[in-house]
């Protein structure tokens, strides 16, 4: 399917799910989604060292509760692409993906992830991993700080958090 | 290099055995010759007497436009002698003999060459690309590749069971 339509459904599935009777409770259960994220270790280039950093303990990525990084997808429900997708692993990336469990969300961290940085024009590049999994925080930089890193993942808490509202702001109201 | 006047004799006598041309730079030998002389001349430079480069650094692959090249970079655990072979290969036909059997690590560097310049190791136990896919089409470290345009290489491919 393609990657835009697919996150689009996504997305119109988490708001078709709302109603009167689960509201409250889905307020709870997304509370405590947001603040317990458990990424997967899919470090692929220098971002991640950067995520590697970010897990140490100058940046302390558990003051927010994320710090589980997890070996496994079967056991992770964020899926932070750290580093340069080629050609060749782009269909692995996105058999990584499927075997995520839902609710499960995705982060392109640092330029190459997001569009293809430096490499945008090589024979071997996947310019951008939103051609391949629909991503929800795409953090910019080469490779992106651990507080940029941080800072996406807070955005991520909030989206998970805020369903609507973030529906809402993507349609400029 | 306290041993490079030994080494200097040996690589000109190596060069008048196999047709080659001896060269300077920077202080390393670099001995061109044509292809099929190539396994003569690295059988000889292991076993230089006294001063062997027994030991392959790099093998590459080098488009030069009108040829393309194999370079070879020897060195030795017991000196500081270093030798660099350059075998120049025909850029229509780009066959050379592996020396695989000379060098078991030539192995994956054979296959990069392969992989980038589509040079033919005759010889090589595993010929086939080690870090593009099977099904990839042209060799994209030669002066001609034209790289596909981002619409060709935006779809994702489907990967083959068992690759």
């Amino acid at each position: 399917m393609d990657v835009t339509q697919e996150k689009r459904l996504r997305e119109d599935e988490t708001l078709a799910e709302k109603n009167v009777l689960v509201t409250n409770i889905d307020k709870v259960l997304n509370w405590g989604r947001g603040h317990s994220f458990w990424p997967l270790t899919l470090g692929l280039a220098c971002c991640a060292i950067e995520m590697m950093a970010t897990g140490g303990p100058r940046y302390d990525i558990s003051r927010f509760g994320w710090e589980v990084f997890r070996a496994s997808p079967r056991q992770a429900d964020v899926m932070i692409v750290a580093g340069t997708c080629t050609r060749k692993l782009a269909p692995l990336l996105r058999r990584l993906y499927d075997q995520l469990p839902e609710p499960k969300w995705v982060i392109a961290m640092g330029s190459c992830a997001s569009s293809g940085g430096p490499f945008v024009d090589s024979y071997a590049m996947m310019a951008g991993v939103d051609k391949v999994v629909p991503v929800d925080v795409y953090i910019p930089g080469c490779p992106p700080r651990p507080e940029s890193l941080l800072f996406g993942l807070m955005q991520l808490q909030y989206k998970v958090s805020n369903p609507a509202k973030v529906r809402l702001m993507r349609h400029g109201k | 290099m306290e041993n490079k006047e030994v080494l200097r004799q040996r690589v000109e006598e190596l060069a008048t055995r196999v047709n080659g041309e001896v060269e300077e730079i920077i202080g390393a030998f670099i001995l061109k010759v044509k292809a099929p002389y190539v396994i003569e001349t690295l059988t000889a430079a292991k076993k230089f007497a006294d001063v062997p480069c027994d030991f392959l650094h790099d093998l590459g692959g080098l488009d030069l436009v009108d040829h393309l090249e194999v370079v070879y970079q020897l060195s030795s655990l017991r000196g500081p002698q270093r030798l660099r072979v350059k075998a120049v290969v025909d850029r229509e036909n780009p066959v050379i003999d592996s020396v695989t059997n000379i060098w078991q690590g030539a192995n994956f560097l054979e296959r990069e060459a392969y992989d980038m310049f589509g040079i033919k190791f005759t010889g090589h136990p595993n010929l086939k690309r080690i870090y593009l896919w099977d099904d990839f089409e042209g060799y994209p470290l030669r002066k001609d590749y034209v790289t596909e345009p981002i619409e060709v290489r935006n779809i994702v491919r489907q990967r083959i069971e068992g690759e």
